[in-house]
Order: structure tokens, then C-alpha cells, then sequence
């Protein structure tokens, strides 16, 4: 959560209240959880690349096509958009306040929401209907 | 009276680099690196799915020399990063903090990361 009114004095005092205690706690274990699976990811992008990298359609339809293979990469790629909104809100919540946070951080949902709609989009295009 | 600038708090050129401070920012580095990276994986995957033309034109600049020299950074980045993860997962049960501890565990993120990243393109790229 963002603290536009969050003053000096507030953080100063060690007995003041302030940000979102739940939304927080909520950022930080599904930021580890989604990390931990990004691991998953990596295994099952080393794969897909390795064996795909450079190969015509008919190859990316026969691997990617697989139900097995595609509907896991679907999902862990909508996983690892879900850690990128995460962790770029951590960025910008560092360097950004104001109005000028509130619009990077909706470009932030928006390139995230591309990337998964456009990549796990494509692979269950791919699965579904070749 | 002369009037002095006031003190300012002390930010990263005044601090001795340390290999703790490095991986933090590494970290975040590659974060942000992986972030616009997934974009090349999703172009990559929609191509293929949209028809052989597009995926020839990915393939064709994925391909070529500065692809490739792009890839293999995506391919360090996404290790490291990964690597970083994994080590912030060690923290989160409070061991591997003491002095040394940190700083072996900081060592072993760079020096993993190189070491996975040379390794998967030696056996899958230039040898495979």
C-alpha cells in the first residue's frame, strides 16, 4: 500500500500505525510463494526452450500442444505475471509517490496482464486448437 | 555568517561497496531485467501460435547475433534472480544472517549464477 500522507513524524514514532498490515503481509508471502514456484517455471522454460529454440510451428505444436506440457506453462507463465506486478510495485512504491505512482503502477497491471493474456493465451491457443 | 548546506543523509557513493550490497542490488537489477525479458518469451510464444510467418521473423531476430547476446543476459538474469529468491527464502527462517554467513551465501548467488548460466549454454547451446 501506498502512504501519500505518511509523515516524517509518523515514521519517527515507533508507536504509530501506519500502512496496510493485512495488504502487506498479503504482498509479502505471495511475492515468496510465487517466487518459490517461478523455480518450477524456470525448469519448465529451460525445457521448452532447449527443445524448441529456433523450430518451425509444426515442432512448437507438437511440445507445446501436449496438454501436459502446455496447460503447466500456461499457468506457472500467469504465476510469474502475478510476481512481476508484485515485485514492480516495489520498485515503484521505493522511487515513485503521488499521481505519478498511481499511473506507472497502472502501466505496471497493464504490461503484466498483457504479457500473461498474450503468453498463456498463446500456449492454449496452441494446446487447444493447434 | 556563512551558511552551510545542511547534512544529508548518506546515500550509495559514500558507502565502502560490500558483496551484500551488490547481490541487494543485483537483485532488483535483474527483477527488473526478467520483468521486460517475459515480454520476449510472450512475443516468442504468440508468434508461434499466430502462424509459421511471424515465427520465422522471432526466430530470424532471436536468432541473430545480438538475440542471442540478449538471450544469454535474459538466461544470467533469470538464474541470478532465481538464485537471489532462494537465498531471501533461506532468511525468512532467520539463519544464514552472522557475519560470514551472509557474505558466503552472497558469494554463492554470483558466483552460482555464472556457473548455471555457462553451464546451461555449453551443454545446450554451443555443444548440444
Amino acid at each position: 500500500m501506498h502512504n501519500d500522507h505518511l509523515t516524517p513524524q509518523a515514521i519517527a514514532n515507533p508507536k504509530a500505525h501506519y500502512g496496510d498490515a493485512k495488504a502487506s503481509t498479503r504482498h509479502f508471502i505471495t511475492q515468496r510463494v510465487t517466487g518459490l514456484v517461478n523455480v518450477l517455471f524456470l525448469g519448465l522454460l529451460l525445457f521448452v526452450v532447449v527443445r524448441l529454440a529456433g523450430q518451425d510451428r509444426t515442432d512448437m505444436v507438437a511440445v507445446i500442444g501436449n496438454p501436459v506440457i502446455g496447460v503447466p506453462l500456461a499457468v506457472l507463465i500467469a504465476i510469474a505475471a502475478i510476481h512481476m506486478r508484485n515485485g514492480m510495485r516495489d520498485v515503484l512504491e521505493d522511487y515513485l509517490a503521488g499521481a505519478m505512482y498511481r499511473l506507472v503502477m497502472l502501466l505496471n497491471t497493464l504490461f503484466c496482464l498483457i504479457v500473461a493474456l498474450a503468453g498463456a493465451g498463446a500456449v492454449l491457443k496452441i494446446v487447444f486448437w493447434g | 555568517m556563512s551558511v552551510r548546506a545542511r547534512p544529508i543523509s548518506p546515500h550509495l557513493q559514500i558507502y565502502r561497496w560490500t558483496i551484500t550490497m551488490a547481490m541487494s542490488i543485483f537483485h532488483r537489477a535483474t527483477a527488473i531485467a526478467n520483468y521486460f525479458g517475459m515480454a520476449l518469451l510472450a512475443i516468442w510464444l504468440l508468434a508461434a501460435a499466430l502462424g509459421q510467418e511471424p515465427l520465422n521473423a522471432v526466430n530470424f531476430v532471436y536468432g541473430s547475433w545480438f538475440g542471442q547476446l540478449v538471450l544469454f543476459g535474459f538466461t544470467w538474469s533469470l538464474v541470478h534472480h532465481m538464485l537471489g529468491g532462494l537465498r531471501h527464502w533461506v532468511w525468512d527462517f532467520a539463519v544464514m544472517m552472522e557475519p560470514g554467513q551472509r557474505e558466503a551465501m552472497a558469494w554463492a548467488t554470483i558466483a552460482g549464477s555464472v556457473v548455471f548460466t555457462l553451464l546451461i549454454w555449453t551443454v545446450f547451446v554451443w555443444v548440444g
